[in-house]
């Protein structure tokens, strides 16, 4: 499918001092490598952001195809390592200071979420850097890695922590496509697609701009430092295909009824076409239609009748839902930039094959953080904010060992018990990704 | 009961209960003992009713949460407030539409130079400011600037503010602590839905 919109109007964001990857989509199929990276020494980390600058893309033309681009993001600890002066540190909220795995109450990363039992090097303080190269093709993709990578050994006093290879064809290691809703970016110039919405105010995506509160909202000090920067909050998680396999084995009895119920549980077929639309069986070409594809909302089903008020898009993106709780649904938009890792596990496989496999999950935005919090906390592990009590999120939420089930709306509704937890997070960070004059800024 | 048959139901007690009692409040008649007693004894009660933390501050019980205020008012401040609070005739009817307030109220302490805010809501305090300064900022505005220093709701610093003014509760109690407001309004549908059933099958 191709998911690059077009720019229609005439962009009043400084795009060429914004990084791509805010306004550029990830192409299909997609390659990439994400690397993260330690400072021991302020000196060395101004050197390798002078090394990489060039290479850091903008989002100039973003709608354009490129064979592959380059992203750049800094930890708290990160600026700490870089020797930024306490009044510009002081200057970034307090739960992006604290990193992620100090708030892992507040994001319910309990349990075998809890940050204890982490991959290093997340979670640590040595995470200082971040370093994503997304690609179109192999070719690109692995001689845009060595770009980067000689310049990273020109560097003595930077670290290699990890070294994360990703790539799909634009569909999940569940069988799903995605990556394809994201919110309209006042500015941009996007063409809006058919269901997008009105356009989102750009200080919601970019420091610097009006919000939706009509203020910018807080941004890092000095000007040159916060403005074009966004948040980036990066979480990996493993997936567990063969239990959501089975899941839908003891659930259904014909594949049609377990396409049926995969549907359910994500509001989407795999082929990407919305329940919404096509409430009975699946439709590829649908699916593969980006202006068809999110062309729809959920007036005449306020029941969830066909979309259940707790599968996973609706959740996400409850569009016009009404909620029980005073939510201002545009300000709780994320830019998505999630990447899939490993092999898909076909529908049919019901054991544990032991590979890895998952999604990075990305989240872009001014309010990023601020927003995942909020998602994981109040629509991702509750269902009190859609009158569904303590049922959860049945992707990506952590659900209780015993007596956790998911609905199904109808007359009469189905509950279908003993449903697990299908994703588990392996670690994760939050991040600033600076405008380009900002990574010159913290190099100098 | 006696305080004899107190003192021998006491003595039934499990030893660390009582050692807990009589440390804490060794001054107590043995009736009180022998109530706190059985109410730290009955694990299933207290621990529906554990009071846990709202986030930065505050007590929760469940899912419900207190929060407690007292803020500086300006010097007209109670006067524009009563003003307010007089033309809805003291009804905030239209706060049901937050979906997470079971209660709320507003009184003036110290000859009308502070305002105690207090509520018991859903969940934790802070996800949902953000959306108040988006939905209804003339409202919380409105009713706030009477505060001395309110940086407006819009602010990225009305956080801070609030918890630099929070007093935390030291003891809390909900009767049922993981009813929701939307939770009741669920049940209260699901009611009407049986008594109009009941009131048709007859």
């Amino acid at each position: 499918m191709d998911l690059f919109r077009r720019i229609r109007r005439k962009p009043t964001l400084e795009l060429e001092d914004i990084q791509a990857t805010v306004l550029r989509a990830r192409p299909e199929p997609y390659f990439g490598t994400h690397a993260i990276l330690e400072i021991t020494d302020p000196a060395a980390g101004k050197e390798l952001l002078r090394r990489l600058a060039p290479r850091v893309t903008s989002a100039a033309r973003w709608d354009e195809p490129q064979p592959s681009w380059m992203a750049l993001a800094v930890t708290y600890q990160g600026l700490v390592a870089l020797g930024v002066p306490e009044s510009s540190l002081s200057s970034f909220p307090a739960n992006f200071r604290a990193g992620m795995a100090a708030r892992a109450e507040r994001l319910r990363d309990t349990g075998p979420n809890a940050p204890e039992h982490w991959e290093f090097p997340f979670g640590t303080a040595r995470v200082h850097v971040a370093v994503t190269v997304f690609a179109e093709n192999e070719a690109d993709w692995q001689s845009e890695v060595a770009a980067y990578e000689r310049e990273l050994r020109e560097v003595p006093g930077v670290n290699l922590l990890s070294h994360q290879d990703f790539g799909a064809d634009g569909f999940n290691v569940f069988g799903y496509r995605d990556g394809f809703s994201q919110p309209v970016v006042e500015g941009s110039g996007a063409e809006p697609l058919p269901g997008d919405g009105r356009p989102i105010k750009a200080g919601e995506f970019v420091l610097g701009y009006p919000s939706e509160t009509g203020s910018p909202l807080a941004t890092p000090a000095p000007d040159v430092l916060g403005r074009n920067g966004t948040y980036v909050v990066f979480r990996k998680y493993h997936s567990h295909v063969d239990a959501f396999n089975r899941y839908l084995h003891d659930n259904g009895r014909t594949k049609a009824e377990r396409e049926l119920l995969a549907a359910k549980l994500v509001g989407r077929w795999r082929s990407g076409a919305p329940l919404a639309l096509a409430p009975d069986r699946d439709d590829a070409a649908l699916g593969a239609d980006p202006k068809r594809i999110n062309d729809f909302d959920y007036a005449d089903d306020p029941r969830g009748l066909h979309t259940p008020l707790g599968s996973h898009i609706r959740r996400m993106n409850p569009r016009d839902t009404k909620l029980e709780v005073l939510t201002d649904v545009n300000i709780r938009r994320i830019i998505r930039r999630s990447t899939s890792y490993g092999e898909p596990l076909p529908a049919d496989a019901l054991t544990d094959d032991g590979r890895p496999r998952g999604l990075d999950f990305i989240a872009l935005g001014a309010r990023a953080i601020d927003n995942v919090e909020f998602l994981q906390s109040e629509w991702v592990n509750s269902g009190n904010f859609v009158g569904l009590g303590k049922e959860k999120d049945p992707m990506i939420s952590l659900q209780d060992k015993k007596g956790a089930y998911f609905t199904v709306p109808g007359s009469p509704p189905r509950r279908i018990q003993n449903i697990q937890s299908f994703n588990t997070l392996l670690g994760g960070e939050y991040f600033f990704m600076p405008g380009l004059s900002a990574i010159d800024w913290l190099s100098r | 009961m006696s305080e004899q048959s107190a003192l021998e139901k006491f003595q039934t007690l499990p030893a660390a209960v009582r050692e807990k009692v009589e440390t804490a409040i060794s001054d107590a008649k043995i009736e009180l003992k022998l109530r706190v007693g059985l109410m730290l004894a009955d694990q299933k009660e207290t621990a529906e009713h554990k009071v846990t933390t709202a986030g930065r501050v505050g007590a929760k019980s469940g899912e419900v949460s207190e929060l407690t205020v007292i803020m500086p008012l300006k010097s007209d401040g109670a006067a524009r407030l009563r003003k307010f609070f007089k033309v809805i005739d003291g009804n905030l009817a239209g706060a049901g539409q937050v979906g997470t307030l079971h209660n709320m109220r507003f009184v003036f302490l110290e000859n009308d130079t502070k305002l105690l805010f207090a509520t018991a809501y859903d969940g934790e305090w802070d996800p949902y400011i953000d959306d108040f300064a988006t939905k209804i900022p003339e409202f919380m505005d409105y009713l706030f600037r009477n505060v001395e220093g309110w940086p407006g709701i819009a602010s990225p610093d009305v956080k801070d503010f609030i918890v630099k003014y929070q007093i935390p509760a030291e003891a809390w109690f909900v009767s049922h602590p993981n009813l929701t407001v939307a939770e009741a309004n669920r049940l209260k549908r699901q009611d009407e839905t049986v008594q109009s059933f009941l009131a048709d099958l007859n």
